[in-house]
């Protein structure tokens, strides 16, 4: 069974249904819409940490440098003033992040623990400052996308990438595809062996298993990911910034997905959707939203000892 | 020494001159010793004698300051530490290690699945392939935890997790065991079932024995060394080490520095 948990199967037919007919009553609000859009994006990147982080047991701080080079990678493959195919860019934009975090991986993953929280920072770092400090690369003022991909596969297209709502339904069916990509992945064998580094790496290494190529396919799997959610979020807002290479977006996501409940993947859905709508409803109610969102946090992490997703299997799989 | 030991037995592992320094410090000094195929090699030593480092320089843990190691007359003390599992070098540890959270099957399946290759298989379930979970649940008759199959490993007693450890091993089809104290914490009667399975066990593996109980090592070896000190004091049948007056001295004169 792909969603072994009965809490994962109620969320999977509660969470995909609704969203898939929330346009529907939306059709007029495109705020809200592109609000959405936009959750399910970061959602999508904060599902490839949480594989990373509670999966795998690599923490790392320097996720958004795959989040920004997704964005950025575009601007620099992409013709300027030409529509190129969505799919054949999507898939260029995968490999060549893979390419990348395969050799920051080689490097990273050498370390591990606090060390590798530091170094893969500093590589974040230096990402952040190439990105924000080349008059190439806008700075910090980011550069635009004037045109943005078409998305015909065989002459046929079905989405509209201008169009909020086709947008909306390329992101969820993203996110939904991420989802059980990650679910097949961790059934598999492969995903056996994760799960038994991420248990036990000296164990595991006693059994005759390289580990580190374990731990570097997964690093590779993740980040080309990461990068795919930051192209989402270019072809969304039609420019990329600096900011998204930002450490401060790694540690959000990092919150997101402890705030989820770590290495559940689905609880990196929940975990955005969470944190993004406190952010909303706070940031409409007071100037000082950051202060009650922290305390919140901090309250929610310490009541539900595994995440929010860890709370509702201890209320649901009782039962069970 | 070893030339009363009948010559048709295949020497499996084999140290020449293996020394491991921390520092100043020599935990293992010029050790040369022969591990034979299908025999139980027990070693015997007060704390710090340098047992469990020749342990993990035979698995591959740690690599040697100077000598080698020879596995069927090959030298592998320059491998990596998987390496050594995969040339059919297994071994359990004196600190249960095991995969708490994961059922008994499933610890032995992560053993089995090595060999079976597919470890690089992103989409295939795990749980459809047979052939896996009859391997790993021989692996687990064979030590005894067959109606423990698919209870979880930290639910298990703690003689259980012992056993499941060997059982691990066991699966990985090992021809070298490397068993670092296995009885280590065990009651009696949870020791007597280990004895039995290593009786069972080692006219089919070469199997070096750390342990410290005396009892079980005098009656499971067929070859027994003593190591004082990082040093090797002697070798021999347990009816030898037992008369050498080295050993008593070596134990005995321990005894009343301490007191």
């Amino acid at each position: 069974m792909l969603f072994n948990k009965r809490t994962e199967r109620i969320f999977f037919w509660v969470f995909f249904p609704l969203a898939l007919l929330m346009p529907l009553f939306l059709a007029d609000n495109t705020f809200f819409v592109s609000k959405l859009t936009s959750i399910m994006i970061f959602a999508l990147f904060v599902m490839s940490l949480d594989y990373l982080v509670g999966r795998c047991g690599l923490i790392t701080l320097g996720h958004a440098m795959f989040y920004g080079l997704g964005g950025y990678l575009f601007w620099m493959i992409a013709p300027e003033y030409e529509a190129v195919n969505f799919w054949v860019y999507t898939f260029y934009i995968c490999m060549i992040a893979a390419g990348v975090a395969l050799v920051i991986g080689f490097l990273v993953l050498r370390t591990s623990g606090i060390y590798m929280i530091m170094i893969t920072l500093a590589f974040a770092q230096m990402a952040f400052y190439f990105f924000s400090d080349s008059i190439d690369f806008g700075g910090t003022d980011g550069l635009f996308i004037y045109v943005k991909p078409e998305t015909s596969i065989f002459g046929l297209s079905f989405f509209d990438l201008d169009n909020p709502t086709h947008f909306y339904y390329l992101c969820l069916l993203s996110l939904f595809n991420t989802l059980v990509f990650f679910r097949v992945l961790i059934r598999s064998r492969f995903g056996r062996v994760v799960d038994a580094i991420h248990e036990n790496p000296g164990r595991t290494t006693a059994l005759g298993y390289n580990i580190f190529i374990f731990r570097l396919m997964s690093y590779v799997i993740a980040s080309a990911l990461g990068a795919y959610a930051g192209y989402l979020f270019t072809l969304q807002y039609g420019f990329v910034n600096p900011s998204m290479l930002a450490w401060t977006t790694s540690g959000s996501a990092l919150v997101m997905s402890i705030l989820g409940g770590m290495g559940s993947i689905y609880g990196a859905i929940l975990g955005t959707f969470v944190y993004e709508g406190l952010h909303y409803v706070l940031e409409h109610l007071t100037e000082h939203w950051m202060l009650f969102m922290g305390a919140l946090i901090i309250t929610m992490v310490m009541v539900f000892k595994n995440g929010i997703a860890g709370y509702l299997e201890k209320l649901l799989e009782k039962r069970a | 020494m070893n030339t009363q030991v009948s010559l048709d037995l295949q020497v499996m592992l084999e140290t020449q001159g293996l020394c491991k320094y921390w520092g100043g410090l020599k935990a293992l000094d010029d050790l040369s010793l022969q591990f034979f195929d299908k025999q139980l090699h027990g070693i015997v030593g007060p704390n710090g004698a340098g047992k469990s480092t020749l342990l993990n320089l035979l698995c591959g843990h740690y690599k040697p300051t100077r000598g080698s190691i020879l596995h069927k007359g090959e030298a592998i003390e320059s491998i990596k530490p998987w390496a050594f599992a995969r040339r059919g070098i297994g071994r359990s540890f004196q600190k249960t290690n095991i995969y708490p959270g994961a059922t008994c099957l499933e610890n032995c399946c992560v053993a089995v699945q090595r060999r079976m290759g597919g470890n690089f298989n992103f989409l295939r379930s795990r749980y459809t392939q047979k052939v896996l979970d009859e391997i790993a649940t021989e692996a687990l008759e064979k030590v005894g935890l067959g109606a423990r199959r698919d209870v979880v490993a930290s639910r298990i007693s703690y003689g259980e997790q012992r056993q499941l450890e060997i059982a691990m091993v066991l699966a990985t089809a090992p021809e070298v065991l490397l068993l670092d104290e296995p009885m280590a914490g065990m009651g009696h009667e949870e020791s007597q079932l280990i004895i039995e399975l290593l009786k069972k066990l080692r006219r089919e593996y070469c199997i070096v024995l750390v342990e410290h109980d005396m009892d079980a090592v005098f009656e499971l070896s067929d070859q027994l060394t003593v190591m004082v000190d990082g040093q090797h004091l002697t070798t021999g049948s347990v009816d030898q080490v037992r008369d050498d007056p080295r050993v008593k001295e070596a134990y005995l004169g321990q005894g009343d520095e301490v007191f």
